[in-house]
């Protein structure tokens, strides 16, 4: 189709300075498939899509279902949002291509057992698919896609000024651990305890979407999500300022959880984003294992920190970015709208 | 929505009440009303007695505990008084997210004296599916 953009006006402080576009047609950008080593999360502000003709190229790439779902949705915004979810999660997919070019409107998704959304292939589509697994969460101001090329993943975004209806810590005593609880109430500060309560739940969500289950498969009394750092400190006094999260459940068995990895962000100075990979696990005879992150304006490379267990385990780094389909890409790893974040 | 005792007189929309009994899930989503022109002069008789309280209970809970939980749901997700929420809204499709329906069903809980397994929680798509599932728990009380 052959499209006539008019001027894209993008806020400035956000992404790039005002674009014209005269495309002859909508071109995805391709990107390389994350290494075993690295996950990509990609994310998308709604607020920063205006072009009511983009919208309508958006709602071209859909599915009929999708589409017929979107219309379902009641309120202009969470209509946009749920087709810009949509529209991230095909674009983002298609872009991984390694053998040719790949339609997003080609791209099948289904849903395992307990909802968990899916790409689906036919058989004769081996050559050209990317072995990609993803993960998507939304708020109505955030979208975010999280990629790895084998790993399961899961992703979980709220806002950071998102209010509780119930009682914090009734809300803990119901659904989390007597641990989590006790952390929480620990915390004298209500509008710190409420911050603490958001990245607890997206920590909890990130797992139970990364395991392909969702909270009435697991419930989240079930397992632990702490700090090692935190209780580093608790004891000694010392820690450093990352924050190691860890999962364990709570009969005890620690050592069928210690191959996840978290990490949990401030994205976009307006979200906590918690981010779960199974870690690749390779024997290795070593203690250490690396890091490599982006710390806002501390980015300090490598880094090492002491491993759950004894295995090697080689963490993943975490690659941002953020994008509006057809239109751009920018790289946050190492900026402030990426910072990660102490639990 | 309207409860109904008998022995009252009654100022109603002149419709007829459903009285099938319901097979598994209910559809009702509204209450139909009674209209009985009853006098204790004219039907003595009704004075005293009573309508089977089982069909009593089941007219007036349905439509009641659907309305309760779409006052919860409208105060979870901040949506105004007169926005349209009924048995058929699907949470997903009023913009809940995994938080909101938990939150949700933990207000249910609250406002129904019931403990709602999260197993349960996933077969929860509709205003009308928590209805039917808070009656259950209700009943098995």
């Amino acid at each position: 189709m052959n499209l006539l953009w008019r001027t894209v006006r993008i806020p400035m402080n956000t992404f790039c300075l005002h674009r014209t576009f005269a495309a002859s047609a909508l071109h995805l950008a391709p990107v390389q498939l994350p290494s075993r080593a690295e996950s990509h999360l990609w994310y998308l502000v709604p607020d920063e899509v205006k072009s009511v003709s983009l919208l309508g190229q958006y709602s071209e790439i859909l599915s009929p279902c999708e589409n017929e779902y979107v219309a379902c949705i009641r309120g202009e915004q969470l209509k946009k949002t749920a087709l810009l979810a949509r529209v991230l999660v095909r674009t983002t997919i298609a872009r991984y291509q390694t053998d040719g070019y790949i339609d997003p409107r080609s791209l099948k998704f289904r849903k395992n057992i307990h909802g968990k959304p899916e790409l689906e292939w036919d058989n004769d589509d081996s050559g050209s698919r990317p072995p990609v697994q993803f993960n998507i969460s939304h708020t109505a101001s955030l979208i975010a896609c999280g990629v790895t090329s084998s790993s399961p993943i899961g992703v979980d975004i709220e806002k950071k000024d998102r209010k509780i209806q119930n009682n914090i810590i009734s809300f803990a005593r119901r659904y989390f651990t007597p641990n989590e609880v006790e952390r929480l109430s620990s915390i004298s500060d209500l509008n710190v305890q409420r911050q603490h309560f958001l990245k607890l739940w997206t920590l909890k969500e990130a797992y139970v979407k990364a395991l392909g289950k969702g909270i009435s498969a697991l419930p989240f009394s079930t397992f632990t999500i702490k700090s090692r750092n935190f209780e580093k400190k608790e004891l000694n006094g010392s820690g450093d300022s990352d924050p190691e999260i860890t999962v364990e459940s709570v009969d005890g068995q620690r050592s069928l959880l210690s191959n996840w990895q978290f990490t949990l962000l401030e994205l976009a100075g307006t979200h906590f984003a918690a981010v779960c990979v199974a870690r690749d696990g390779s024997m290795g005879g070593k203690n250490m294992f690396n890091f490599g992150l982006g710390y806002g304006k501390h980015f300090t490379g490598l880094k090492s920190i002491l491993t759950v267990s004894d295995k090697c385990f080689t963490p993943k780094k975490l690659t941002v970015m953020k994008t509006i389909p057809f239109v751009g890409d920018e790289s946050m790893s190492g900026t402030d709208a990426a910072i990660v974040c102490g639990f | 929505m309207a409860t109904f005792t008998v022995g009252a007189p009654i100022c109603t929309k002149p419709t007829t009440c459903s009285l099938k009994q319901a097979q598994g899930p209910s559809r009702l989503s509204s209450l139909r009303l009674i209209s009985l022109p009853i006098n204790s002069k004219n039907f003595p008789s009704l004075r005293s007695s009573k309508m089977p309280p089982r069909l009593q209970v089941f007219c007036a809970a349905k439509a009641e505990t659907v309305s309760k939980v779409c006052e919860i749901v409208k105060k979870q997700l901040a949506l105004p008084d007169d926005s349209e929420v009924t048995g058929e809204s699907k949470f997903a499709a009023l913009g809940a997210d995994s938080l909101d329906t938990v939150e949700i069903v933990m207000g249910l809980e609250e406002e129904f004296g019931i403990s709602v397994e999260e197993e349960s929680a996933q077969s929860i798509l509709t205003v009308q599916d928590a209805a039917d599932l808070i009656e259950k728990l209700i009943e098995k009380k």
